[in-house]
């Protein structure tokens, strides 16, 4: 069948990248506004706008499933976009637009539901010969019983959400003494989060790699995979700098990594664009994670070097469209990186940075591309993820991608908030990053400082002060009283007026 | 009085002292005779057409924005990276030394929360010892759990938030007497 309408049931950048593909596929879309963020940049783009901001209900809009449904109905949309985080990953929601012959763009409720749980996901990855971790059969139900696992595999060991992703409910136990603490923090946060305290226990790699396979399906049980992204530049297990390919593979291993992201994938009849991850040891073991049944926030990477549309393939394939290309079709050339802008303060230890931008201004390039859910005067709110935008670099080779990141950073500008620029651009400059040579830990272990800046800043930065107070005061010493109590005016007005005296 | 008697610095001279107290003598800011810690300096600053403050020095460009100032306290963010300086003339400059010479080391540690957030639960009590490091709160920003610890040794004197409460950045959380 196919879409001619389609609700996003998101925001922010991924919103606005939905609705993208959506038109050029010539589907009429829908969007929902919230009253946290009434004003925001996708509300503008889609074609009709569903308001939800009149009523002030508990649950929150883009979780609201019956709200949601209700809405598609009404108004007789033929299909739903989850987006990532929501309810992408919800079967209930998934298997209520199956029930209201919506369709739900993405796998399968079941599909959902199996590899979202994380003890069903990993007896089905060892049962199709899926390296996997030591851990608990199931989740744990108690303390002691963490104890007694954790002792039998030996520390370090980490606990997760059974019902979790995107590094929350996450804790790494570094010896028996905190264990007790760490639970206690793991089953918290996961309630909090999922609705679910359930955690599971397995053995810790340290330093690993992390390598993530986006793989494509039909419903006609075609597969395909489309090459790796390195996501191990992370904080909290929060992802800041994706890429793929990865340094760290080669052919073969690629390969055989592929090859296991689909024997996963078809063992829950998966169809849509999904991402199988896996942990890299040192040696170059790989062991499955969990697979995230949804689109991710950096699929651009492998965008860029596939070629490939993978919302337009999301569609066609909950369309019923067979997939267009064979494993042996799928060609990966060059080397993509992506850089998330967070509105965070790196020097204030990655805190949110609420605020309104007042400005924002993208380097421009045959090369760049810049998904973002921001324009001048968005609001950041703490309601949502502080990520603003994606900088997203092609190039032929991962050298030239770092050049190009660098320099497309440094025209990147922003006025009114902070971001995690000056973070980016440190990873750039990093001598282990530029060889290739680092893991998850990159950030604690091998980064002196967490932003980039040269010598001559600070000089800068103080003259730029002196300079501001130099040119009030004088004007205070000639002029009437300064109304404004030279608030926010920048340098530059005060100069012009007092030449203008 | 000894303070005031000594010789008097440049008046066209604009010190910008660091948290960390390196300093900035900036000479002439409005001329063409611009000198920084003694130096002949070529620093422009423009606004360009979509309202961004831009320096340039030695062609290359900087984007500079003024994000904070309270009286002679500024916060300027160069290149996205923040910068702190207190503005002294040379004058205030020697009062600021001669005061901090005879200032008494402060005994009070504040810990503040280093982001808005929930207080989820406090680990510690009034009045108990915590070590350099140990963790004191945990903080919920963000759908994240943050561990919130201690720089310093001592006792807790005063906890100003309870299980529950809404923080605001840089809110006092705690007291510590060292």
């Amino acid at each position: 069948m196919k879409i001619k309408s389609l609700l996003i049931a998101n925001r922010g950048e991924i919103a606005v990248r939905i609705i993208e593909t959506a038109k050029k596929l010539g589907i009429k879309t829908y969007g929902i506004k919230s009253i946290k963020e009434p004003n925001a940049l996708y509300l503008r783009l889609v074609n009709d706008v569903i308001d939800f901001s009149v009523s002030l209900d508990e649950i929150p809009e883009f979780l609201d499933v019956e709200k949601i449904i209700d809405a598609a109905r009404t108004l007789k949309i033929d299909a739903i976009h989850p987006g990532y985080g929501f309810l992408a990953e919800n079967p209930y929601f998934a298997r209520r637009c199956e029930e209201e012959n919506i369709i739900f763009i993405g796998p399968s409720a079941s599909a959902i539901y199996k590899m979202g749980n994380k003890t069903i996901a990993k007896q089905i990855a060892s049962k199709y010969k899926v390296p996997l971790l030591q851990g608990s059969q199931g989740n744990v139900k108690s303390v002691q019983e963490a104890a007694d696992i954790a002792s039998k595999i030996g520390y370090p060991v980490i606990l997760k959400a059974a019902a979790g992703g995107g590094g929350r409910g996450m804790r790494i136990v570094e010896k028996a003494s905190h264990l007790e603490k760490m639970f206690k923090m793991a089953t918290n946060e996961a309630e909090k989060a999922f609705g679910d305290p359930s955690v599971f226990i397995e053995k810790y790699v340290r330093n690993p790699r992390h390598i993530e396979f986006q793989i494509l399906g039909d419903r006609q049980g075609n597969y395909i995979h489309l090459g790796e992204r390195e996501c191990s530049i992370q904080r909290k297990h929060q992802k800041l700098i994706e890429e793929s390919p990865s340094i760290a593979l080669d052919e073969n291993l690629r390969k055989e990594m592929g090859l296991s992201a689909i024997r996963i994938a078809s063992a829950v009849n998966y169809y849509s664009a999904g991402t199988v991850e896996f942990l890299l040891d040192a040696d170059k073991n790989f062991f499955f994670m969990e697979m995230n049944t949804r689109i991710q926030v950096e699929h651009p990477v492998t965008e860029m070097v596939a070629g490939i549309d993978l919302i337009e393939w999301q569609i066609r394939i909950a369309e019923g469209q067979k997939l267009a290309v064979v494993q042996e079709d799928v060609k990966l050339t060059g080397w993509a990186i992506e850089c998330r802008i967070n509105a965070e303060d790196v020097q204030a230890g990655f805190s949110p940075n609420l605020g309104i931008i007042e400005k924002i201004s993208y380097p421009k390039g045959k090369n760049i591309r810049i998904d973002s859910g921001v324009t001048d005067y968005s609001v950041i709110t703490p309601y949502f993820d502080s990520m603003v935008a994606k900088l997203i670099v092609h190039a032929e080779t991962r050298d030239k991608a770092i050049a190009a990141s660098t320099a497309a950073l440094k025209k990147f500008w922003i006025r009114g908030i902070k971001t995690t620029i000056p973070f980016c651009l440190a990873v750039m400059d990093n001598k282990k990053f530029r060889k290739g040579d680092f893991n998850t830990s990159f950030i604690e272990k091998d980064m002196d400082k967490l932003f980039y800046n040269d010598v001559e800043d600070e000089m800068l930065a103080a003259y730029v002060a002196a300079f501001d107070f130099a040119a009030e005061l004088e004007t205070n010493r000639t002029t009437k009283p300064d109304f404004e109590r030279g608030k926010n005016i920048s340098p530059w007005v005060l100069n012009k007026r007092l030449k203008s005296l | 009085m000894k303070l005031l008697r000594s010789k008097k610095g440049n008046e066209n001279d604009y010190i910008a002292v660091t948290p960390s107290d390196a300093k900035y003598v900036v000479r002439n800011p409005f001329s063409e005779d611009l000198r920084i810690n003694g130096h002949k300096q070529e620093i422009k600053i423009f606004e360009d057409d979509e309202g961004f403050t831009f320096i340039e020095f030695r062609n290359k460009k900087y984007l500079a924005e003024i994000t904070d100032k309270t009286q002679n306290k500024y916060v300027v963010l160069l290149n996205g990276v923040s910068y702190s300086f207190t503005i002294e003339s040379p004058i205030s400059y020697r009062r600021r030394k001669y005061l901090k010479k005879y200032k008494q080391a402060n005994k009070l540690e504040v810990v503040t929360a280093p982001m808005p957030g929930k207080v989820l639960e406090l680990l510690v009590e009034e009045n108990a010892r915590v070590k350099e490091g140990e963790s004191i709160l945990i903080l919920e920003a963000m759908k994240m759990q943050n561990e919130i610890t201690t720089q310093v040794a001592g006792k807790i004197r005063k906890i100003n938030v309870r299980a529950g409460d809404s923080v605001t950045k840089d809110e006092v959380l705690m007291e510590i007497e060292r």
